[in-house]
């Protein structure tokens, strides 16, 4: 019993960090519909941001933590500029931009690759390498420290698209965006704001498990698919269910690796035997977007 | 008599300059997964060709060397082989993952160029493909398996865990270690896989903590995935030992790991106390302004070892090449002191299977040699 809450706490941990991935698809999948496989670079450049401030410059973590998320979000704001916009106005398909933004992949990990020496970097701890023992829980401070800030980001953009007149316009775009350019909601501007939304999410997912994983180059990658994972489970229509499908997958990836009778190596196909499921039989994720 | 010297320099000097370059192949990966290692490498390697180029050269004549990046993609690897040796290379040095260079082999065995990386590990390089014009100095995963278990036999271990992580060289030494494990009589009571990109290790650690081991050995060469394992066994509060691959011979740790590593030993080809690596590093600091470690002393061995090879060859035919290299000697950088890498009897690894030592790491810093060789 002792290794499964121990467990728990640890797949929490490491499913809030694919939920934040998975929101930072979700919110520009919502109001785009632009698939922006990108996320994954972004939390690896959010991680650097985390090198540079934590590690390098020594900023208190808060501060920097916050610089951080301004950063990526003007990140994200650039990104749209560059490599979604021109091809919207200029009335491309959809696959365009997709296709662009896997582009803006190979940008940001260059970027990342030649500016720093290729070695994974250390991010540190905003409270230490410790454990905290929380009744008949326990785990690592940066467990709960994880838990505790995606929660937060999760009830705040559950709130901004459940009670602002803002949020609400981005479900308007999501639902019918000619309709909603009708009833003047400036379709460019909540673009503009999505990208950057989903950057800043992005960002601080990789921050916060940078001081887990180390921060390199090739960290992307495994977030993105992760992230993309969870949201396929978990559903594109609701900011909840991005982090249902987060914690579902790193609960079924940490227990099949724990529990499963079968040879560790083999637990690696959990995880895309249950995108497959999904796939197959329930296409649109476990929470349905409102009508 | 000065003019005199200064007119036989200047006329060696033109005639020198002169001459056509020998052409040397470099296939590194500066972008992909290997680029942490293939990068200090090929920098020692380039290092080792000016340091030959500045002496003079190779019979009389300077080395130049064509590099290439081949992503560690054993696809785009073979069609650079096929492109270095279409421009003229007499040597190929492979500098990225073990499947790249053996599926370079293809080209250079077909195309009959010699062929040698000196940093790979994996045993099946020299054994998969009959090709006499390839070579590997490499400390082979076995040796380091057999090094790390003639140390670890002293303590009288009965069940281990082994852990590693799913990137092909870490299965690879996996394996070898599992077997090596076995062959000593040592059960091993777990074995264990981390997934490149995973956030944690805390299950594989537990099913390990279950399992109650002597010792636990790790195997990968994921730095990122090492970590994760060093994280959940302090955070567990493990007290098994813990004896490591090479792969922890790689300084990075001592940043990234900064707090957990006391104590843990690894294998390694570097002894740092050897009077070449205090020749090497010191020269190698004033010519960059960088520091070096075990990473650049491989490329730097490569290179020295070729260019001992064409000199011994007394051309850069690649026939007579090819005879050189069989029968060179050499004492480099890498390796127990007095080790040499030798091919006798037609073997083509040439990593002295009593070359490796263990080393221990004390706190945060790689510490002193704890034991040499096999024996």
């Amino acid at each position: 019993m002792q290794d499964f809450l121990e467990l728990a706490v640890s797949a929490t941990a490491s499913g809030c960090v694919y939920g934040l991935v998975a929101l930072a698809y979700l919110l520009m999948i919502r109001p785009t519909g632009i698939i922006n496989f990108a996320v994954g670079e972004w939390a690896m450049v959010g991680a650097f941001g985390g090198v540079v401030l934590l590690t390098k410059y020594e900023w208190n973590y808060a501060l920097g933590m916050a610089t951080v998320i301004a950063f990526m979000a003007a990140v994200g704001w650039a990104t749209e500029r560059i490599a979604v916009r021109p091809l919207v106005e200029r009335g491309a398909p959809i696959l365009a931009p997709i296709l662009a933004l896997l582009g803006m992949v190979m940008v940001f990990r260059e970027s990342i690759s030649v500016s720093f020496p290729p070695d994974p970097h250390a991010v540190p701890y905003p409270f230490g390498l410790g454990r905290l023992e929380w009744g008949p829980l326990g785990g690592s401070y940066q467990s709960f420290f994880i838990v505790a800030v995606s929660l937060l980001v999760f009830a705040g953009f559950w709130l901004f698209f459940e009670k602002s007149l803002w949020g609400r316009s981005f479900e308007a775009v999501a639902l019918n965006r000619r309709a909603a350019a009708l009833m003047g909601i400036n379709l460019s501007r909540v673009t503009s704001v999505s990208f950057a939304g989903g950057a800043a999410v992005a960002g601080l997912a990789g921050l916060l498990v940078s001081p887990n994983v180390s921060a390199h180059y090739l960290m992307g990658v495994p977030l993105a698919i992760q992230g993309f994972t969870a949201l396929v489970i978990g559903g594109v229509g609701r900011v909840e269910g991005a982090l249902l499908g987060g914690l579902l997958l790193s609960f079924a990836e940490q227990l099949a690796a724990r529990y499963a009778p079968i040879a560790s190596g083999f637990t690696q196909g959990v995880p895309l035997l249950l995108l497959m499921l999904f796939l197959i039989f329930r296409p649109t994720g476990l929470l349905r977007a409102r009508a | 008599m000065r003019s005199l010297l200064f007119a036989t320099l200047a006329l060696f000097s033109a005639v020198v300059f002169s001459q056509p370059t020998i052409k040397i192949g470099v296939i590194t990966d500066r972008v992909g997964v290997s680029k942490p290692y293939s990068e200090p490498s090929t920098e020692g390697l380039i290092f080792g060709a000016e340091e030959i180029n500045r002496r003079g050269g190779i019979l009389g004549r300077k080395i130049e060397l064509l590099v290439e990046d081949d992503q560690s993609r054993p696809d785009i690897s073979a069609a650079l082989a096929r492109k270095l040796i279409d421009q003229g290379v007499v040597f190929i040095l492979s500098m990225s993952l073990t499947p790249a260079t053996q599926q370079q082999q293809t080209v250079t065995m077909e195309a009959k160029t010699p062929q040698m990386t000196p940093m790979n590990s994996g045993d099946t390089l020299t054994t998969q493909l009959p090709n006499p014009y390839f070579w590997q100095t490499g400390p082979l995963g076995s040796i380091q398996i057999a090094t790390l278990l003639a140390h670890a036999r002293a303590k009288n271990l009965k069940q281990v865990a082994l852990i590693t992580d799913n990137s092909d060289l870490g299965q690879l030494l996996g394996r070898f270690f599992k077997a090596g494990l076995e062959k000593s009589g040592i059960k091993v009571v777990a074995e264990e896989v981390i997934p490149r990109g995973a956030t944690t290790a805390s299950p594989q650690m537990q099913k390990i903590r279950a399992a109650n081991p002597d010792a636990m050995f790790m195997a990968g060469v994921l730095t990122a995935e090492n970590v994760l394992i060093f994280k959940a066994y302090r955070e567990f509060g493990l007290k098994f030992p813990i004896h490591s691959s090479y792969n922890l011979s790689v300084p990075v740790y001592m940043t990234v790991a900064k707090g957990l590593i006391d104590g843990v030993t690894f294998v390694d080809a570097y002894d740092p106390e050897k009077p070449q690596v205090k020749a090497f590093e010191a020269a190698y600091k004033k010519a960059t302004g960088k520091d070096s470690f075990n990473l650049h002393g491989y490329g730097y061995d490569g290179i020295m070892l070729v260019a001992e090879a064409i000199k011994a060859a007394g051309s850069t035919d690649k026939e007579k090449i090819r005879a050189a290299m069989q029968n060179v000697k050499y004492e480099g950088v890498m390796g127990a002191r007095g080790m040499k890498y030798s091919f006798p009897e037609g073997k083509r690894a040439g990593f002295d299977p009593n070359g490796m030592v263990v080393r221990v790491y004390e706190g945060d810093k790689q510490g002193r040699v704890i034991y040499t060789g096999q024996k």
